[in-house]
């Protein structure tokens, strides 16, 4: 693919002005996950937030749930900032269009890099053991990602068109935070259980942490059934991105 | 047309005049037609309903839905190696629009737009430039983006830095250049994209002269070796210099196409209402109504010799008179004129009232002002002057953009490129002779 090259330059580029225009650099990469582990720990320990056992000590399970949840949801708001980030330079020349996409993969890439400098350390600070099949989760990461590219593929071109989009995502994404587990364990019955299982984003972000913790996935089932709702989403949403981009940039000022 | 070719090493398809013909054109515009809506709220739903349409591929494109016009209508054009076309139109007549379906960026509703080879469109200097970054790295940025692979920018990297004169500031981050630099910069990127078709629109504003002087040089560099254009323009020196050919666009339809001059010459035509006419060097100036008048109206402009009779033609070396006819609707007190004489877009000469402290005090009524030229320094050749009356150094009264005309030669013009007045004197004999400055 000719836009490989451009996605790579792209990402070089981008990646290079964020951190050139900032102090703490990688630090912002940690920050939200420790964050998040510190106020829900508290909570928990005050027991004003109850949520059952965990595998792993509860802060460790938070960072390393929540790093895996900014990772998805980088991954959907990606798509759509790729292309309002591009716009000028959509509006002028003819380039591969998936080359923002893929570069705006690479930097999620990046940033969960950065993010496993983090994980690492939890584990060894926590004395967690890990298991073999830990070899198996980024191919479990990889189906997530995909799964979040595939939504915001698929909304970037309306986004582009209608700013309602972009807002609307944030919200959608605070309230999805609570539908998936990442802040409790997997919830075993009543009818948020229910919910909570129909999430594709579920079984995709549970089968990370399982194959790190227990060594095994819990619910191959639900697992494969999301992988494929995310390849074949990815599929749908590259083509619909091909397709409508002409017709968004018309509506772009040159 | 090429009959030979001499680098060609696979000479397995004989080369035939009609394949030759074919392979030259680079650009085939075929019945383009491109809409668009005026109103922004519907034009976004209609691009919403244009996407799933597409996808369902049940879009009916040749129907104008409420609130949507033409932007473009049946528009053809075929471009072949080394040849320059220039598109020329009043403001919103569809020229900008052409020029993105051409690189691609929008499809037509309607019609093909065929490009071969790589389109470099010198509209979008320096698109993707980070600030932050430095000028080496957003080289390599912006020339991926304009599709070409890293080799290819490692081998030209040195020659465009040389081209956009950046020396030293080339490791400084891009918002610390001055505006001139970043534009030479974005400037030397595209054109060492080495690309088949350019898409130049409007002026060409690098820089200072002496970097504009190099842009042409190079541009014209490129056209010899055989890069076609597109230009967009709205000066009919620049397209006339440049381009064989034009194409006149009105209101998103090509009204006329060919030769460069004929149609410009149609442009101007319909430009001043189709009412100015020219014979024998005068240029007579439709009426205006008061309410097109801005105070001052232009009525006849015409060369005329020294006893008053107009002259079809210039002759360097000879006398002229400027005759410059208006009718003030009202009584201006200062009153500046501003004369250019130019050639191929240059400005060769250029006469202000106000440089030569010739300001005018007019009452309500006819006037003419004369100016007189005691020799034509000029060479021969053809030429446009640019007339403009305003009322102090800004507010323009009227204007006339182009009153063509031709110099020629007196017969003692050969090689010079303008005619210096002279007299010759041969002195003989001791006395005559300054012997002093001979000797010292």
């Amino acid at each position: 693919m000719a836009s490989r090259e451009l996605a790579w330059r792209l990402l070089v580029r981008d990646i290079n002005t964020q951190y050139r225009q900032s102090l703490l650099g990688i630090f912002w990469a940690f920050v939200p996950p420790i964050a998040a582990a510190l106020g829900l720990t508290l909570a928990s320990n005050a027991n004003v937030l109850n949520v059952g056992a965990t595998a792993i000590p509860y802060p460790a399970y938070v960072m390393f749930s929540m790093a895996l949840w900014q990772t998805f949801t980088e991954a959907v708001v990606g798509p759509i900032q790729a292309v309002a980030a591009a716009k000028p330079m959509l509006a002028k020349i003819n380039f591969p269009r998936e080359a923002i996409i893929l570069s705006q993969l690479g930097q999620v890439g990046f940033n969960f890099g950065i993010k496993l400098i983090l994980i690492i350390g939890l584990f060894l600070w926590f004395k967690i053991p890990i298991a073999w099949t830990v070899i198996l989760a980024p191919v479990a990461l990889l189906h997530l990602i995909a799964l979040g590219t595939a939504v915001g593929l698929l909304l970037a071109p309306i986004a582009a068109l209608y700013e309602d989009v972009t807002r609307g995502l944030t919200l959608a994404t605070g309230v999805w935070l609570f539908f998936t587990p990442v802040i409790y364990p997997l919830p075993q019955e009543g009818s948020f259980a229910q919910i909570v299982r129909l999430n594709p984003a579920t079984p995709l972000l549970s089968a990370v942490r399982d194959l790190a913790i227990l060594g095994r996935v819990t619910d191959p089932q639900s697992f494969w059934l999301a992988s494929g709702v995310a390849g074949l989403g990815l599929l749908l949403a590259w083509l619909v991105y091909r397709v409508a981009l002409p017709f968004v940039i018309e509506r772009m000022s040159a | 047309m090429k009959s030979l070719s001499s680098n060609g090493s696979n000479g397995s398809k004989p080369p035939s005049e009609i394949t030759s013909a074919s392979s030259d054109v680079v650009l085939s515009v075929q019945g383009v037609s491109k809409k668009f809506c005026r109103s922004l709220k519907r034009s976004l739903f209609y691009g919403i309903q244009d996407i799933g349409s597409e996808l369902t591929g049940k879009r009916k494109s040749d129907v104008l839905r409420p609130n949507e016009f033409w932007a473009l209508k049946d528009v053809n054009l075929t471009l072949r190696r080394g040849e320059g076309l220039g598109l020329i139109g009043v403001n919103g007549s569809g020229k900008t629009t052409l020029l993105r379906i051409i690189s691609g960026l929008i499809k037509p509703d309607a019609g093909t737009a065929r490009v071969r080879g790589r389109v470099a469109p010198l509209i979008a200097l320096g698109a993707g430039f980070s600030p932050v970054l430095t000028g080496r790295e957003n080289i390599y940025a912006n020339m991926s983006i304009l599709g070409l692979s890293t080799q290819e920018i490692e081998d030209r990297f040195q020659a465009v830095v040389d081209f956009a004169e950046i020396g030293e500031a080339i490791d400084a981050p891009v918002q610390t250049y001055s505006s001139g630099m970043g534009a030479r910069l974005g400037f030397a990127c595209a054109i060492h994209t080495d690309p088949e078709i350019l898409l130049i629109d409007e002026v060409l504003a690098v820089g200072d002269i002496q970097f504009l002087g190099k842009c042409h040089r190079r541009l014209h560099q490129l056209r010899e070796q055989g890069t076609a254009f597109v230009l967009v323009s709205h000066n009919p020196q620049a397209i006339l210099s440049m381009c064989q050919d034009a194409i006149y666009l009105h209101k998103g339809h090509g009204v006329a196409t060919g030769n460069a001059e004929t149609v410009m010459a149609q442009y101007e035509a319909d430009l001043f209402s189709g009412n100015v006419s020219k014979t024998a060097g005068v240029m007579q100036f439709p009426r205006k109504s008061r309410s097109e008048s801005l105070g001052l109206d232009l009525v006849t402009l015409s060369f005329k010799n020294p006893s008053g009779q107009a002259l079809e033609t210039l002759t360097s070396g000879d006398p002229a008179r400027i005759c410059i006819q208006f009718f003030a609707q009202v009584a201006i007190a200062t009153l500046n004129l501003r004369i250019s004489l130019m050639k191929e877009g240059q400005t060769i000469v250029y006469m202000g009232g106000s440089n030569d402290k010739q300001v005018f005090n007019v009452s309500v009524g006819y006037h003419e002002i004369q100016v007189d030229l005691p020799q034509v320094g000029l060479a021969p050749g053809t030429y446009t002057m640019r007339v403009d009356m305003r009322k102090d150094a800004l507010f323009i009264l009227d204007i006339c953009e182009s009153f063509h005309f031709t110099v020629e030669s007196n017969g003692s013009m050969s090689k010079s490129i303008y005619y210096q007045p002279r007299t010759w004197k041969l002195l003989s004999g001791d006395r005559e002779v300054d012997r002093d400055a001979i000797r010292s």
